[in-house]
């Protein structure tokens, strides 16, 4: 939807081309270049392994384990993505999912509702859990100048060691010596259609009303503007701190929906550890990263991270290849974006150093400088 | 391999003058699809200021560039003594004789200026470490010899801008430049500071070294230049010799076309204050405020200028009045409203809009398109908002009005904002800001680093404004431009109103030596004391 500077043509020409030169494209092709040199190196097929990575990943059956994985990344994605997307860094994810999953199984194991009901407020109460939490940390920046960044890291570990020891003790299924909780009533269980869980449907839900904030809102405008420069929106009279609130709520609230969601599918219970252990949130910053916060972008690199962690399992039966192939695969293609990104950036640098070096340099800090310029995680948006 | 050149000392300086000591011919060099250079050409001569002169995008800074080895042209030759040399870094380019002082100061804030002035040109003692002695010694000598007045010990971060400029100086007399070349080198400079920067050159040229300014005022190319070259559109136009033109000639050159050089100053008619600002404190809560007690009226119909150097305060008035800033106490009204306690979006809703003195890192959002950054301020109110939508054709639409209105060049509204020009960029910020039509417009700086063309269209708008019975407040380090605009100037020293003149008192004289902090003879005293 927004323009950037490296493509100001819009000939499929020279669409093409942008794309050709997309650092994203380039990351994903220099990751699986490498992964065939250590295949090549330990005597593996690459053409072989790989394709048995993609029908491992989308064969005829295998697609709805990759749903199955990709909703939760996708969702950790979008949790990561939408504040992301103002430059906030939301790290907090694995604390919101988790207190989004625990909270709805409280409610499973608590409240006795109807079907339709009963779903509708485990879900909303894993949600506004999870966006709660993640407000704190909005507040505290706002409020006391905590770094977010910081802040909404370090909370995780209390919530996460709460949720355990909620399902060690009061939740505990006495009927089994492992920390999970009682299977919920039927009442509380994700309902399967069509093979489709229905948590892929809320989620698609999810997808299109936060592309449509994105895209088509004047609050959506502004948090784009914000991400590209903030001192630049607050001067134009926006309430960036309300707004810092607002987009972390949202991405607490969806990292807890998908908590929620992931509860309440197979195997219907809260067992300790489950949403922490598959590194949901960590795949989910990657994904959001890849795609440099824009929703539909996380959403498709979600789904591509998913399908190599599914597809690796697929390759591993087929071939003698190790599954752990997927998370170097995952790992490079990240490594080379963030090089490319950065130097990108630096080439850019330079240049307006040497050529159009016009503007006079602002009296307080800028007045002296030296030729060491440093390259912060920020810059990865620009 | 190195074209180290043979040192012509003061006396020998007499080159003949068909062969010039360092000669750019026909340099071409292009960025993508952009011509930064296209067959300029640069003749210098040993024992001479000389001047180059252009209007932003005319291939100054990187003509410059290819000079001191920085970006390696793609055709044409660099010249030294009448040799073909090639610089493939500064490094050659410093051996070679070479010197630059640039805008941005590249100093090392926690070091010494004699730390700084002989680095990676160090005098080693025993066991080669740094012989701080001899480098004190060095720079003691240089400034001396040049009247380059400097403490070899001070901490650069501990220096004012105008000492920092003389310590870039000494390290490039420290390389033996025989060419010194420097960017915009009065930008920063109060009067005074000018002044004993050009004694200073001009003794560097008496000892038969090669001064080149960069530069866009035509004033100091007339005061201290002896010949000056032209480039527009990355071309050479115009070779002359400063004592056989005028400033109209050279700016018909530069921008190719007749241009009024006179400010043509012309009286508002003040009406009802709007603007009030009383006791205004702004700073950290315990400490030196930035802003100590200003208080300042402007009315309706009135252009109300701000001098001062860089860095005393008038940045923060302004935010602090826009409400980017907290201030510490003090009131500002607008009309009959008080702002107290006012965010910067109630502020704007009462009627304040502001040209902020940055225009890329505070005016704009570059990566974002030009619809984009144009649309700010009105996204939320009909016509653009429709609804809970934002309306994309009405952003287009009101941006093409803008663009149109303001005579703005883009090729569309979709393109990123940060690939305008500096002018065209500026006239973005000031043609949205002036779109609101608020009572009160503050500004800071409003021609910054823009050519001559967009200084005239934006000093035209900013009197329009005026007249339209709107109050305007302007911050600007350009005495010309306050005497082109302002009706009334106050002056700002460390951080308050150290003069209120009013127009017939705003001599260039009177207004220097407040800005340095001398207190004015003449001229009502200040209103915050």
């Amino acid at each position: 939807m927004t323009t950037t500077p490296t493509a100001p043509a819009a000939t499929p020409a020279a669409r093409a081309r942008a794309l050709l030169r997309s650092p994203i494209l380039l990351s994903i092709l220099g990751a699986l270049l490498l992964g065939s040199v250590m295949l090549l190196g330990a005597g593996g097929n690459p053409i072989e392994a790989y394709a048995a990575m993609v029908d491992g990943a989308f064969g005829s059956t295998q697609w709805r384990n990759t749903l199955i994985v990709a909703v939760p990344v996708v969702g950790m994605a979008l949790a990561v993505a939408v504040p992301l997307r103002a430059g906030v860094v939301n790290l907090g994810g694995e604390g919101q999912i988790v207190l989004g999953g625990i909270t709805a199984a409280v409610v499973a194991a608590t409240v006795d509702l109807p079907m339709p009901l009963s779903l509708v407020a485990a879900l909303s109460a894993g949600a506004l859990a999870g966006g709660l939490l993640g407000t704190i940390p909005a507040v505290l920046e706002n409020r006391l100048g905590v770094p977010l960044l910081v802040s909404s890291l370090l909370l995780s570990y209390p919530v996460v060691a709460l949720a355990s020891y909620v399902v060690r003790f009061p939740l505990r299924d006495p009927g089994t010596g492992l920390p999970q909780s009682r299977v919920f009533e039927e009442a509380y269980r994700m309902p399967v259609l069509f093979g489709i869980g229905l948590s892929a449907v809320v989620l698609a839900v999810v997808i299109a009303l936060v592309v449509q904030v994105d895209s088509r809102t004047p609050f959506g405008y502004e948090v784009r503007l914000t991400g590209h420069n903030r001192r630049f929106t607050e001067y134009a009279g926006v309430d960036v701190p309300r707004m810092v609130t607002r987009l972390m709520f949202t991405g607490g609230g969806i990292a807890g929906l998908i908590g929620a969601m992931v509860v309440t599918s197979v195997p219907y219970r809260y067992i300790d550890g489950a949403l922490v252990v598959p590194g949901y949130t960590w795949t989910g910053l990657l994904a959001a990263l890849l795609a440099r916060a824009n929703p539909l972008g996380a959403v498709a690199a979600g789904v591509f991270f998913a399908a190599l962690q599914v597809g690796g399992f697929g390759m591993e039966r087929e071939t003698e290849v190790p599954r752990e192939l997927s998370s170097i695969l995952q790992a490079t293609v990240i490594v080379i974006l963030a090089a490319t990104v950065a130097a990108t950036a630096r080439r850019a640098r330079t240049r307006k150093d040497t050529a159009v070096s016009e503007r006079p340099s602002s009296p307080e800090g800028g007045a002296v400088r030296t030729r060491t310029g440093t390259t912060s995680a920020g810059e990865v948006d620009s | 391999m190195t074209p180290r050149k043979a040192e012509p000392s003061a006396e020998s300086g007499g080159d003949p003058a068909g062969e010039p000591r360092v000669e750019l011919a026909g340099i071409v060099k292009r960025f993508g699809d952009v011509v930064a250079n296209d067959a300029a050409d640069l003749r210098l001569a040993t024992g001479e200021i000389h001047a180059l002169v252009g209007e932003n995008g005319a291939g100054k800074s990187t003509l410059m560039s290819v000079l001191y080895g920085l970006i390696a042209p793609d055709e044409g030759e660099i010249r030294v003594a009448g040799k073909p040399v090639r610089f493939r870094s500064p490094v050659e380019a410093v051996e070679a004789g070479m010197g630059m002082v640039h805008q941005a100061f590249r100093l090392f804030p926690s070091m010494t200026v004699a730390e700084n002035v002989v680095y990676r040109a160090e005098t080693r003692g025993t066991a080669g470490l740094l012989d701080r002695r001899a480098a004190v010694r060095a720079v003691q000598d240089l400034s001396e010899r040049y009247g380059l007045r400097v403490d070899p010990r001070a901490r650069i971060r501990n220096l004012s801008v105008g000492v920092l400029q003389r310590v870039e100086i000494l390290k490039a007399l420290h390389r033996d430049a025989q060419v010194l070349i420097l960017d915009e080198p009065t930008a920063v400079l109060t009067p005074q500071e000018t002044r004993l920067l050009f004694d200073v050159l001009r003794g560097l040229r008496d000892s038969g070294r090669t001064v080149v300014i960069v530069t866009h005022k035509l004033g100091e190319v007339l005061e201290l230049s002896d010949n000056v070259t032209v480039l527009r559109d990355g071309r050479t136009v115009a070779r002359l010799v400063t004592a056989e033109t005028t400033g109209a000639e050279i700016a018909r050159h530069m921008t190719g076309r007749a241009v009024d050089l006179d400010g043509h100053y012309v009286p508002g008619t003040p009406a009802a204050a709007v603007l009030t600002v009383e006791g205004l404190t702004v700073g950290p809560p315990t400490g030196r405020p930035v802003v100590d007690d200003v208080s300042l009226t402007v009315r309706a119909g009135e252009i109300v200028g701000i001098a001062g150097v860089a860095g005393n305060g008038q940045l923060e008035l302004l935010e602090a009045i826009a409400g980017l800033r907290p201030s510490r106490s003090g009131s500002v009204r607008v009309g009959g409203t008080g702002l107290h306690g006012f965010s910067a979006g109630r502020r704007r809703e009462a009627g304040i809009a502001y040209i902020p003195e940055d225009r890329a890192a505070t005016g704009s959002a570059v990566a974002a398109s030009v619809a984009d950054n144009l649309a700010v301020g009105f996204h939320r109110r009909s016509p653009l908002r429709r609804g809970w939508r934002l309306d994309r054709s009405a952003v287009r639409d009101h941006a093409r009005r803008i663009i149109e209105h303001f005579d703005i060049k883009v090729s569309t509204p979709a393109v990123a904002a940060g690939t305008l020009s500096g002018g065209n960029l500026q006239k973005l910020v000031v043609g949205r800001e002036m779109a609101h039509d608020a009572p009160v417009l503050l500004v800071d700086q409003p021609t910054r680093g823009v050519d001559i063309g967009a200084i005239e269209n934006i000093h035209g708008r900013l009197r329009a404004y005026r007249d339209a019975g709107h109050a305007v407040l302007l911050a600007s380090a350009e005495l010309s431009e306050l005497m082109a605009l302002a009706d009334r100037v106050l002056v700002m020293f460390g951080g308050r109103v150290v003069a209120d003149l009013d127009r017939a008192d705003a001599t260039e004289e009177n207004v220097g030596l407040a800005m340095a902090g001398i207190p004015a003879s003449t001229g009502a005293p200040g209103t915050g004391s």
